[in-house]
């Protein structure tokens, strides 16, 4: 029942937000929805805790790993939630531009991501991703101009012939456990195929080819360096609090298939072909995103790249293995999701008070808007693994997993291309913060929950990255263990 | 009825060449209503597979997976298509980047790399190789077909050209997947389909043309 | 006995020849909702043509005077290759696709030099364009004749045609399918069918057959329209026989060779009301983008040979 109510929930704010008619109503259903939500969440990360394992009917399955990633969901929603209630004061009118088509749209998104967490069958987890990306098209394109069409258009197919490999690799999969005796009604469950992965074994060939297709496909999703393409522009082009979304929540979704299917590949055929694999793809996402970080000229294409960085770290964390390298690649999916949102949200300010993104025309904000440019700064600094902040701690179990491993090439790589992403960001920030534009009007009246919202992000940075809860830590090793 | 049955055996037995003949035809074809109806042809194709193999082995499942593939992929994703096509008032042209031979030799390429593509798996898992073959160069074909037309509604056919292969590869290999999953794959292309449906009438009202290779404007 | 045969399903081949044109003739002219013209005008019009005078131009040589009698007699032994009523021909060989091709080739060169002999510009145009559609139908012909071959275990048409006829009727081949459209598409640009020639215009820029036979009269006009006569039944007798030949005489029992030529008169006129309705139905391709009809012919024909060793 836990369960079913995570998914319920949203399906049912989606349908009632979009009869009411009045604004203040929408948002008001809204807010309770994602209130009640949260708390659903809460709920079921306890009982999970309490119980290991919770399964209702033969589709939906939550053990320690979907715990770790539905608290991230949950910590994301709250925080995206309360920023929109400032952030909606400032869509333009236009077709399907109004807030309960807004929310609507946002819970119908949230709905295929808990699906897409909550699948116990690889084949549901197929259909639930790609859902992911029909929820989400509309909301990329959901200002309807020119870029934003172009970008959801870009979004909708690029990201669906990506799944569109993944299901190939999915049957790959699903055919070398029928051929290994499992039965077919339930060769496409995880647990099922968990326990018979020695026997996949065998098959040898069929699962590489099924993990190719797989990384490919999902990868499309994660925005892995050769598939990426779609990532920038959809990130840019969405409303801010949906590019928080998008970046915080959607990327850690599709790692989290690609994790499932890396479990079972690792058991099944040893983990040396499927880490490297990822070891190349994280590579190659963090030199040419960290490459490109330095020519941007949008706040939010630059925060887009960002992520792709930080995508490739964390497959890095993957590839690398080992208990270090898996506990700061799941660290840094979370960590990631906090300063990407509050990167997120000071752009969405930015972008209300001097009307464009182009970082070039922007000027003395550290005057006109100085609690926006203090989050700047912390987020910044957050993101490129500076020491009182949570990604310095994940960063740093990555680089110290990789020199035990004696990849120093990777190693090197990483720093090489951290540097870069922190001199991209300096030149770029300190060209936006600094200046003498004083004949800007602060046009921009900050509601007490956008203040709430960056302060939150900004105090869990600093706990995480001092000293990280014990139950928090929990949970991470629960999941942990989940994946070995 | 012997003669029946064994005609229609021999033609299922063909399958495969006659999916390959729609791709060579989709490759030559000047006007995307041809793109459509061959499409259409390929689904049925595919559909008679599926009927076939629920005959042969007397499942409910697959009959259901059969009329599922009749109603969505042979007649509701065309006919979608065509609405689409006449609500647009958009010219017929395929706006292809090569010629028709250039297109047909592609083609024929790429079903003959598919061939080899699928020769060591065929022969180790005892598959049938023609349609395994056939699956792939659906799959390399809908790429293709993406890549190199221009046209929004192109690019739409590529990718159900994709997922069609991706079908027909299920169907080959472990005579298609449980049924619920079946179903939730019918019902995401159906969704996916009318959201691209969707989108194309945005391009069409914000950029004034259908044309992708135009939609440059985010770069870098 | 099959001597006999062979001799007779050549001769029927010239003979049936005007007919066949006839047929198209008369087919198109009722797709166009004209009545149309007798299916015996071409051997009238042969006729006529005998009886009148043959004009040569003054600054032709002897090219122009011989063409249409190389042409002719070329054609009708090339026509003595294909099987008609029964799996075997007068001069099947080991090889004769082959050498049909190029016996073909040969009426063609003598009627491009003819033309050039003629010394109009308009027989100097349609030799430069059959030089091009020619140079480019060679290869996707030879290619899918080479892929039957192969498929068949066999070294000549005869033994093309006796596997086909040996086989269960619902057998389909991969090979026979795109050697079948490459030859479909090989065969409208040898015989100057629409889509790459038009057999019945007189304009500059869409004529390559008629431009080359323009400067001809009399007898000699005769003979080059008997021999592209010739040319097209042999062909469309040439795909009959090798991918739809049941009906022929594989025994040599009177009943066997009694149906045999009822069926093949069937099966042409079938072709012929075909080839109509295409002539008909299809627009006729500009001269740059006769290339890539052919580009398709040769992409079918490598994929044709490609899959002797893919499929069965």
């Amino acid at each position: 029942m836990t369960l079913v109510l995570l998914l319920l929930v949203p399906f049912l704010a989606a349908l009632i937000v979009l009869t009411c008619k009045q604004s203040t109503r929408a948002v008001c259903v809204a807010m309770s929805a994602g209130a009640l939500e949260v708390i659903a969440i809460a709920n079921a990360v306890w009982r999970i805790r309490s119980n290991g394992v919770l399964q209702s009917g033969r589709y939906l399955r939550a053990d320690g790993l979907t715990a770790f990633f539905l608290l991230n969901v949950g910590l994301i929603l709250s925080l995206v939630l309360a920023y929109s209630i400032g952030y909606l004061r400032h869509i333009p009118a236009g077709r399907f531009s109004s807030p309960r088509w807004f929310y609507s749209l946002t819970f119908l998104f949230v709905f295929t991501i808990m699906a897409v967490y909550l699948s116990a069958n690889l084949g549901m987890l197929w259909i639930c991703v790609e859902s992911t990306t029909l929820a989400s098209a509309l909301l990329v394109g959901f200002y309807n101009t020119k870029g934003a069409v172009e970008a959801g258009w870009k979004y909708l197919v690029v990201c669906t012939v990506g799944i569109a490999f993944a299901l190939f690799g999915t049957i790959a999969l699903y055919l070398a456990a029928v051929r290994s005796g499992v039965n077919p009604e339930s060769a496409l469950d995880w647990a099922v195929l968990m326990n018979a992965a020695p026997s996949l074994g065998a098959t040898g060939n069929l699962i590489k080819l099924s993990f190719v297709f797989v990384a490919v496909g999902y990868g499309t999703k994660i925005g892995f360096v050769p598939m990426h393409s779609w990532l920038p522009d959809a990130h840019a082009e969405a409303p801010t609090p949906i590019s928080a979304m998008l970046s915080a929540v959607l990327l850690n979704c599709a790692m989290y298939a690609l994790l499932r299917f890396d479990t079972i590949t690792s058991h099944a055929i040893g983990s040396e072909f499927s880490h490297t694999l990822l070891l190349i793809f994280g590579t190659l996402s963090i030199t040419v995103a960290a490459l490109l970080m330095v020519v941007q000229r949008d706040l939010k294409r630059l925060l887009a790249y960002s992520s792709i960085e930080h995508m490739g770290i964390i497959a890095i964390g993957v590839g690398l293995g080992g208990p270090l390298g898996l506990f700061g690649a799941l660290l840094h999916t979370f960590n990631h999701s906090v300063a990407k949102s509050l990167m997120f949200f000071t752009a969405g300010n930015v972008r209300e008070n001097f009307g464009t993104l182009r970082m070039r025309r922007i000027q003395g904000m550290a005057r006109s808007m100085p609690w926006t440019s203090a989050g700047l700064v912390v987020g910044s600094l957050a993101i490129v693994g500076m020491p009182p902040f949570g990604l310095f701690i994940s960063e740093f179990m990555i680089l110290t997993a990789a020199f035990s491993a004696s990849r120093y090439l990777i190693a090197i790589l990483l720093m090489v291309s951290l540097s870069i992403v922190f001199g991209a960001l300096l030149h770029h920030f300190q060209r936006m913060l600094a200046g003498k534009r004083v004949d800007v009007p602060v046009k921009l009246k900050l509601l007490p929950s956008d203040f709430a919202v960056m302060g939150v992000c900004t105090m869990l940075l600093i706990v995480l990255g001092v000293h990280i809860p014990g139950a928090f830590a929990n949970l991470l090793q629960r999941a942990l263990v989940v994946l070995q | 009825m012997g003669l029946i049955e064994l005609a229609a055996a021999k033609a299922l037995a063909s399958s495969a060449v006659f999916l390959f003949i729609t791709l060579l035809m989709m490759a030559s074809a000047k006007r995307i209503s041809t793109c459509i109806v061959l499409f259409s042809i390929q689904s049925a194709i595919m559909a008679a597979e599926i009927l076939a193999m629920a005959y042969a082995g007397k499942s409910v499942g697959a009959y259901i997976v059969a009329a599922l593939v009749i109603a969505v992929k042979v007649v509701a994703i065309p006919y979608a298509l065509f609405r689409i096509m006449k609500d647009l008032k958009a010219s017929q042209d395929v706006a292809s980047s090569t010629t028709g031979a250039q297109s047909v030799f592609m083609m024929a390429g790429l079903i003959l790399l598919s061939f080899f593509a699928v020769a060591p798996y065929a022969k180790t898992l005892r598959l049938d190789e023609d349609l395994l073959a056939a699956a792939v160069a659906l799959l390399l074909a809908g790429a293709f077909l993406m890549v190199s037309r221009k046209k929004a509604l192109m690019q739409v056919i590529g990718l159900l050209v994709l997922e069609n292969g991706i079908f027909v590869a299920a169907l080959t290999t472990t005579y298609g997947m449980p049924l619920v999953i079946e179903i939730g794959i019918f019902f995401d292309l159906l969704m996916g389909v009318f959201l691209m449906g969707l989108f194309v009438f945005r391009i069409r009202d914000t950029f004034e043309h259908l044309d992708v290779s135009k939609l440059r404007r985010l770069r870098g | 006995m099959n001597l006999a045969i062979d001799v007779i399903q050549a001769l029927l081949l010239v003979a049936i020849a005007p007919l066949v044109s006839g047929v198209i003739a008369r087919a198109k002219a009722r797709m166009q909702n004209r009545r149309g013209a007798s299916l015996w005008r071409p051997y009238a019009d042969l006729l006529k043509l005998f009886r009148k005078q043959d004009l040569v131009p003054d600054t032709a040589c002897g090219l122009f005077r011989l063409t249409p009698a190389i042409l002719f007699a070329v054609t009708v032994t090339a026509a003595a290759f294909v099987p008609v009523l029964h799996p075997s021909a007068i001069f099947g060989m080991s090889g004769d696709f082959i050498l049909l091709v190029y016996l073909l080739a040969i009426g063609r060169f003598f009627l491009m030099l003819g033309a050039m002999d003629g010394g109009s510009s308009f027989g100097g145009i349609g030799a430069s364009r059959e030089a091009l559609v020619s140079a480019l139908a060679e290869a996707p012909l030879l290619l899918a004749l080479i892929s039957v071959a192969i498929l068949s275990h066999a070294v000549s048409l005869s033994g093309m045609v006796l596997c086909t006829v040996q086989q269960y009727p619902f057998h389909l081949s991969a090979v026979y399918v795109f050697a079948l459209g490459a030859l479909v598409l090989v065969a409208i640009a040898e015989t100057g069918r629409i889509p790459v020639d038009n057999p019945s215009t007189h304009l500059e820029l869409t004529m390559i057959h008629e431009a080359m036979m323009l400067e001809y009269s009399g007898p000699s006009l005769a003979l080059i329209e008997w021999a592209s006569a010739i040319k097209l039944t042999l062909i469309m007798a040439l795909l009959i026989g090798v991918f739809v030949p049941w009906g022929m005489a594989t025994s040599a029992s009177i009943t066997a060779l009694a149906i045999a030529p009822f069926v093949f008169v069937l099966k042409l006129t079938a072709l012929a009301i075909a080839v109509a309705v295409i002539e008909s139905s299809i627009a006729k391709l500009r001269m740059y983008l006769v290339p890539d009809f052919l580009g398709m012919a040769s992409a079918l024909a490598i994929l044709a040979v490609a899959f002797t060793a893919l499929m069965r």
